[in-house]
């Protein structure tokens, strides 16, 4: 059975090899094949790798434990959900579902109407290059379906700390986004190729861009808001390796997709849109090699083997040496010498796009900086996270100024005077509003109080240039995307800024009985208990929280022993309120009569994480929004 | 000069500018927040102590660890060779254990003695911090 399974398996396997090749034919101009359309094509392409997909997700649900890959990440007794996650909470498996968007990008292309058949020919092709070289690449070195003989009763588990519901959706997510500019990268190929790069390009483009780059935000958040409750720091950032890899793309494609907006509005910068094309997906492709070679060392490490490490740096060698060749024979093709005013939307959004980069580079330098250093001098040593607040900063300072600017400047030419004035009602009362908080909140840091101020401007005018408030109803305009995603960065850093001022953290050794005191809150500690589950032993504290005589919840943070394999995990429990969270940790009990508990204040947590889903909303909205444009642009 | 040329320059030269001084401050910065690694040999050889943060690891010295309440924990990280007597106090992480490997981030004082303001936490029972591989190596403790 178990090798009928294997057999069938591989073949899909090998058949979208064989299909890939087919489709990458009209890159080498060989046209003689029209048995089947494109998208039939990449239909097979598809389809084969979600059989294969979903024939993994069988094993790992009847657990059968003949394959290496279920043996050694899950366990009969494993919760149903976290035997799923478990197909790609390892590196077999998370390859195929790499692959398997990868797929399901190109089909999706191969069906939009979009671009033209020559255009959507060399698209798909360049894209079934890609797949064909990651297929060969599970086939080879690892195949997530390979069986062993022995007959093993139960398996090896799945690490306790990534059996959380958050971390289940967390991979596919951040997948979708990393694999979405895959597309971007092949599109931005085709256009290098075609020395098509312009309005239409953009257009074509646009809704892709904006969709990966959604769900990239979205991956990076869940991934964030995990370590926030999960991992019992206290924090939501670490500036750990593996965050900043995800990070790096992150902040090349939030430049991209701006430039994709100028390209289509203005039919300028065309090369600076694919160099940050092209680096998008190659920082992508390299935050999956930091990520899985174990070069980084972290949760998100799998069993690593320096052969996967070497095929990916290859593999990226080759795209970043050919995608760079073929920018530079290109490049003085596809730019259109244009003429626009200094005080134009495109001067805001460029200078934002060196800011971006320039953050991009600070991340850059401090996440390689200890790897060099190791490699070169033998020297062991770690960046402190202070190195990233007080270099991006000052950035940010200017970046929200310009992200204020930007979208009050027209297309062609604007008068700043006039802006300042139009803005004074909403400057004015900002900076009331800043003065008073100074004032209530004995804010003295100048830093501090300009991130506040700027944020404030930019949450009240990216809202009132989406919206259109007319006596009794509200319009949306058409940018209502932008001013979304606007809005919410600026109720992002608000929310950044005064959490890093006013959090307070407290460790307590509290015996049963004694009540508890950070601020204004009352711990009262009242019990504390022993629990078995299916698949781990707990001990868990019940807390409750008061305010001034208000009773607020109950906490109960707890201490989990897992058995497969044998890990202890905190859990740490949250009382959320609109204002703050407050939030406390256990320790494993060194001793029977006392236990030490921290307990932290984190003000603004619900509007940090609100700021974030605006982010992500306003990138759909600006998809949706688009689409519909796009569907008008048809009719009329 | 025409004015596109004009243009062209001006916006070269403002990029420039922002390009210097962003990796100024980045360099500048940089150098400021390096907190280096050492093993308990290292750290005696190199003399460490004084106000700047390090990190030291090495190995929980068995039947070292001890505790006078209030979170204040007393432990030893050896290399196999020299050993440091180390104060933290906070919450131990769940993976901390006598024998296991274990990083600590703090400062060297004059006396030998180190006050770790960070023990870090790690994910793995079988997980040990590559430079405290490194150093055991280096010394011959290291058994696959």
């Amino acid at each position: 059975m178990s090798l009928a399974i294997n057999y069938i398996a591989n073949s899909l396997l090998i058949l979208c090899l064989v299909t890939s090749i087919i489709q990458s034919r009209f890159l080498f101009r060989i046209q003689n094949y029209n048995l089947l359309s494109i998208s039939q094509l990449s239909a097979i392409q598809f389809l084969s790798i979600l059989v294969s997909f979903v024939i993994l997700i069988f094993l790992f649900i009847t657990s059968d434990f003949n394959f290496d890959l279920v043996y050694f990440h899950s366990h009969s007794e494993k919760p149903f959900i976290y035997k799923l996650s478990g197909v790609w909470g390892n590196h077999e498996g998370s390859m195929l579902l790499w692959i398997l968007i990868l797929v399901l990008f190109n089909f999706l292309f191969s069906l939009s109407k979009s671009s033209s058949q020559k255009f959507k020919e060399i698209t798909v092709a360049v894209q079934s290059l890609m797949i064909f070289g990651f297929v060969l690449f599970l086939l080879m070195l690892s195949n997530p379906f390979n069986i062993n003989n022995e007959n093993f009763n139960d398996g090896l588990g799945l690490n306790p700390i990534l059996q959380d519901p958050l971390l289940a959706i967390h991979p596919p997510i951040l997948y979708i986004g990393y694999v979405g500019f895959s597309l971007i990268f092949s599109l931005s190929i085709t256009g290098l190729l075609t020395s098509e790069v312009d309005k239409k390009w953009a257009t074509i483009a646009k809704p892709w861009v904006f969709a990966a780059w959604s769900f990239l935000t979205a991956g990076i958040a869940l991934g964030s808001y995990w370590a926030y409750y999960e991992l019992g720091w206290g924090g939501y950032w670490f500036w750990d390796p593996v965050e900043n890899a995800s990070l790096m793309p992150w902040l090349s494609a939030t430049a991209l997709i701006h430039c994709v907006v100028v390209l289509q509005r203005k039919n300028t910068m065309q090369s600076w849109t694919m160099v940050l094309a092209i680096l998008t997906f190659s920082l992508s492709l390299a935050g999956t090699f930091l990520v899985r070679s174990g070069v980084l060392n972290s949760v998100h490490t799998f069993a690593s083997d320096p052969g996967r490490g070497l095929f990916i740096l290859i593999f990226l060698f080759i795209i970043l040496s050919s995608s760079f060749l073929l920018f530079a024979l290109k490049s003085e093709k596809i730019d259109k010498p244009s003429s626009h005013n200094i005080s134009s939307r495109n001067t805001g959004i460029m200078v934002n796009n060196w800011l971006l980069i320039s953050i991009l580079i600070v991340v850059f330098l401090g996440t390689m900086y200890p790897l060099a250093t190791d490699l070169l001098y033998n020297q062991s040593l770690t960046v402190g996270p202070q190195y990233y607040a007080m270099s991006i900063t000052p950035i940010i300072i200017l970046f929200l100024f310009f992200m204020i600017l930007s979208p009050q400047l027209s297309w062609g030419e604007s008068k700043l005077l006039k802006i300042l004035n139009e803005m004074r009602y909403i400057l004015i009362s900002c900076l009331t509003i800043t003065f008073l908080t100074t004032l209530y909140y004995d804010l003295f840091n100048l830093t501090e109080i300009l991130i506040i101020f700027l944020s404030l401007i930019l949450i009240i005018s990216s809202l009132s240039s989406g919206l259109n408030f007319k006596s009794t109803k509200v319009i949306v305009k058409s940018n209502f995307g932008q001013s979304m995603a606007h809005a919410g960065f600026g109720i992002f850093m608000l929310a950044v800024v005064s959490n890093a001022v006013y959090s307070q953290e407290k460790i307590y050794d509290a015996k049963v009985g004694s009540k508890l005191q950070l601020d204004e809150y009352i711990f009262d500690f009242k019990n504390i208990e022993q629990e078995e589950k299916v698949n781990f032993n707990s001990i868990k504290a019940y807390l409750s929280l008061s305010k001034s005589g208000k009773d607020l919840g109950e906490f109960t943070p707890e201490i989990r022993f897992y058995s497969d394999p044998p890990t202890i995990t905190s859990e740490t429990s949250i009382i959320h309120q609109f204002f703050s969270d407050v939030y406390v940790v256990m320790n494993v009990p060194q001793n029977q009569e006392s236990i030490s508990l921290r307990l932290h204040i984190k003000p603004f947590m619900n509007i940090l994480w609100l700021g974030v889903v605006m982010i992500i909303l306003g990138g759909i909205i600006t998809v949706i929004l688009n689409r519909n444009n796009y569907r008008e642009n048809e009719i009329n | 000069m025409t004015d596109t040329v004009k243009k062209r320059l001006i916006k070269f030269l403002v990029s420039l500018i922002i390009f210097g001084i962003a990796i100024l401050i980045i360099v500048y910065n940089l150098r400021d927040n390096i907190v280096y690694f050492y093993s308990p040999s290292e750290i005696i050889e190199n003399n460490q102590t004084g106000s700047q943060i390090v990190r030291l690891g090495g190995l929980v010295e068995s039947e070292s660890v001890m505790s006078d309440g209030d979170s204040i924990f007393h432990f030893k990280i050896t290399d196999g060779q020299e050993q440091i007597s180390v104060k933290y106090q906070g919450i131990l992480p769940n993976l901390f254990a006598e024998e296991k490997g274990v990083v600590v981030e703090g400062i060297y004082m004059n006396d030998g003695r180190f006050i770790a303001n960070k023990v870090l936490a790690k994910h793995d029972e079988n997980y040990m911090p590559p430079e405290v591989i490194k150093s055991l190596k280096e010394t011959g403790k290291w058994q696959e």
